[in-house]
């Protein structure tokens, strides 16, 4: 009996023993530093300083890095309901996951609450109607975003060639300027992100696009094939690694000089006139995608779900770092989700991607409002490059691909 | 370790999908639909064919500069030091600056050979450059380990037999291959089932320099366990192939253990 009491005991001290800095830890992490993870770019650089001295007394760890690897890390911490992650980066497309499974708290009441303090009625309906899910909002806003025309203004002036009108001009283009030291365009086929991009302004524009009205893939039909052919074609002629290539190589190509022309992100423009980092300062031209249907997007940051930091002060982070004042002083990244600074006249004269910028917002389109989009992009991607780089046919490999994707979305609940 | 492979193994017992919430019991389900899936054995077809020509690079490599070494009369120790280093590197990091010397266009090795007028192919873009290339980072990672291994069962070889073997004539490869490679069969068994185990958990490397691409030129079967689990969310599926992984590399080893053991009863 005595044995029995005694073990007891010390089972209860040892437990008590264990718990105490597991609970302690826990309130002190409550109070202390809030974590934040993001997608890396040079707007989203200068947002992620802006949410570290957003409030006094009050810490921010910044965590940045290339878009997949924020996904994986935001998908691992969210899927085992870790506390890790207090504000999360998601763009228009990745929120859908997050806010379906739960993953993100929404922001209705504080948007409400703090509506007045921080002018929130500016932001534009359009891109907060694409921050909802089920009726609440999701994210705040922080960059308006699309993909332009890059093109190397003097190579066309001295070889009397205009931009093109329409992807076929784009090929030919491509392959009048292609060299052994400069490629003639440059394509960013990284699985996932990229390579969705890139295809998402084949298929929009010569196909008929992703999917119809009930979520059945589409971009395996005739036109869809051809517009992949069409990217084959173009891709002979773009830089080295191209199949591995996300945004930040395919602007390194361009801003070294390696490669004349492509599509690449409005956010991406002032970088080219960065002399530290670039060859080509005031020689890359943008326009908007003349055929238009290219990717438009938004990013912004939503609360986890999960975090057991004061949502007040987590929204006022956000808050703070999206005033007018700071979202002035990111104009010549990006375009702002703001009406004031989107249509004010002198940011417009300011930064020269702008006018083609604005155009592609309205001409672009924006990646298909499917939950399980990137999901499925893995296939879809995957299945794009083999028949880029002739393990399959293209027809063989969008038919795959469109397979793989019935199989995936069927399961989870969707053509009942 | 008992209790994370206890749990992977009952999670492979579930249709567990994060994407749709689902967390249903369906037994063998997973394994059979992996088992009937291409991209499961076009998977696994690649891992072998990778495993097996890094391993055998490294082991070719490993045994050609340990006999060199043992043959060599100074400077062992600090060429031995030397050449242990890549072995110390961490994987990612390793694989970070192999990455930026086979890039196309502005790599190391590409711009080098630019610079002289020839123009290298796509290493990370090209499908065959692609699978050439990790194979080629693998070894270059993974060669030192062999390369310390053999070299330590060389010395430990009699050298009443090799001086027995070079009165009778033996040259220097009739040395190595009929007196030392036998002498030290047991240990060269070892350090194949070893590095074979470590290769086909091979992931960081490949993650790094080309993410399974281009397209599925280099996906692994870690690889496609990775997508499984954080890109399709399909946790219980990517179990059961970490658990079929796990069964395959036990398989293998134990079958390689067992030819020896046969062959030379008591060298294990």
């Amino acid at each position: 009996m005595t044995t029995r009491s005694l073990s007891r005991r010390h089972l209860l001290q040892a437990a008590s023993a264990l718990a105490a800095p597991v609970l302690l830890g826990a309130r002190a992490r409550a109070a202390g530093t809030i974590q934040m993870i993001s997608h890396r770019y040079p707007a989203l650089e200068y947002y992620a300083d802006k949410m570290r001295n957003a409030l006094p007394d009050t810490t921010v760890n910044t965590q940045l890095m290339p878009f997949d690897k924020a996904l994986e890390l935001e998908t691992i911490a969210f899927s085992s309901k870790a506390d890790t992650i207090d504000i999360a980066y998601a763009n228009d497309s990745t929120f859908l996951t997050f806010a379906k499974n739960g993953w993100l708290r929404p922001l209705d009441d504080l948007w409400a609450k703090y509506q007045d303090e921080f002018k929130l009625a500016d932001f534009s309906d359009s891109v907060l109607k694409t921050y909802h899910f089920n009726g609440h909002l999701y994210l705040m806003p922080f960059t308006l975003n699309a993909m332009l025309f890059f093109y190397r203004k003097d190579l066309f002036d001295q070889a009397g060639k205009q931009p093109p009108k329409t992807m076929l001009e784009y090929r030919d283009l491509a392959k009048s300027f292609n060299t052994p030291l400069r490629a003639g365009t440059i394509s960013c086929l990284k699985p996932v992100d990229a390579a969705l991009n890139e295809s998402h302004w084949y298929l929009n524009t010569i196909g008929d696009g992703w999917f119809d009205k009930d979520w059945k893939p589409i971009f395996n039909d005739t036109r869809g094939a051809q517009a992949i052919t069409l990217m084959q074609e173009i891709t002979r002629d773009a830089q080295q690694g191209f199949t591995s290539a996300a945004n930040d190589e395919c602007m390194i190509a361009l801003q070294q000089d390696v490669a004349t022309m492509g599509l690449q992100w409005a956010t991406r423009a002032k970088a080219m006139d960065d002399p530290k980092k670039s060859r080509v300062v005031d020689k890359m031209e943008f326009e908007a995608p003349r055929q238009g249907r290219a990717r438009i997007s938004s990013d912004g940051y939503g609360i986890s779900a999960f975090s057991k930091q004061d949502p007040d002060t987590l929204f006022r982070i956000m808050a703070t770092a999206t005033n007018q004042a700071s979202m002035r002083g990111a104009a010549s990244f990006a375009l702002s989700p703001r009406q004031s600074v989107m249509q004010d006249s002198e940011l417009i004269k300011e930064n020269r991607f702008y006018p083609a910028a604005l155009t592609a917002v309205g001409t672009g389109l924006p990646l298909p409002g499917l939950a399980e989009f990137y999901s499925v992009g893995d296939f879809i991607t995957r299945r794009v490059l083999q028949a880029l780089t002739g393990e399959m046919t293209v027809k063989a490999a969008l038919d795959a691909a469109a397979g793989e994707t019935e199989t995936f979305l069927k399961g989870h609940g969707y053509y009942k | 370790m008992v209790y994370p492979l206890g749990y992977a193994i009952y999670l492979s017992l579930f249709n567990y999908d994060l994407g749709n919430g689902a967390h249903d019991f369906i037994g063998f389900g997973n394994y059979g639909a992996l088992l009937a899936e291409q991209r499961f054995w076009n998977s696994l077809d690649r891992t072998v064919a990778i495993v097996l020509a890094a391993v055998g690079l490294e082991f070719g490599l490993g045994l050609a500069i340990a006999y060199g070494l043992y043959r060599l009369t100074f400077g062992v120790r600090t060429l031995n030091l030397l050449l242990f280093l890549p072995n110390i590197v961490t994987p990612v990091v390793a694989a970070l600056f192999l990455r930026w010397i086979f890039m196309g266009r502005w790599g190391l090795i590409a711009g080098t050979l630019i610079g002289w007028g020839i123009f290298p192919p796509d290493f990370l873009g090209d499908p065959d450059w692609a699978r050439a290339t990790v194979i080629l980072a693998d070894a270059w990672q993974f060669t030192p380990f062999m390369i310390m291994v053999l070299y330590a069962g060389l010395n430990t070889v009699d050298q009443s037999q090799i001086e027995a073997a070079q009165i009778d004539g033996a040259g220097v490869w009739t040395l190595l291959f009929r007196i030392m490679m036998p002498a030290i069969q047991p240990l060269i068994v070892f350090v194949l089932a070893i590095r074979l185990m470590d290769a086909f958990r091979f992931f960081d490397t490949i993650y790094v320099m080309t993410g399974g691409g281009p397209g599925s030129a280099t996906e692994t079967i870690t690889l496609y366990t990775y997508a499984l689990a954080f890109r399709l969310l399909q946790v219980g599926k990517a179990c059961a192939l970490g658990v079929l992984t796990l069964l395959f590399v036990a398989l293998l080893t134990a079958l390689m253990i067992r030819f020896v053991y046969r062959r030379e009863r008591g060298a294990f």
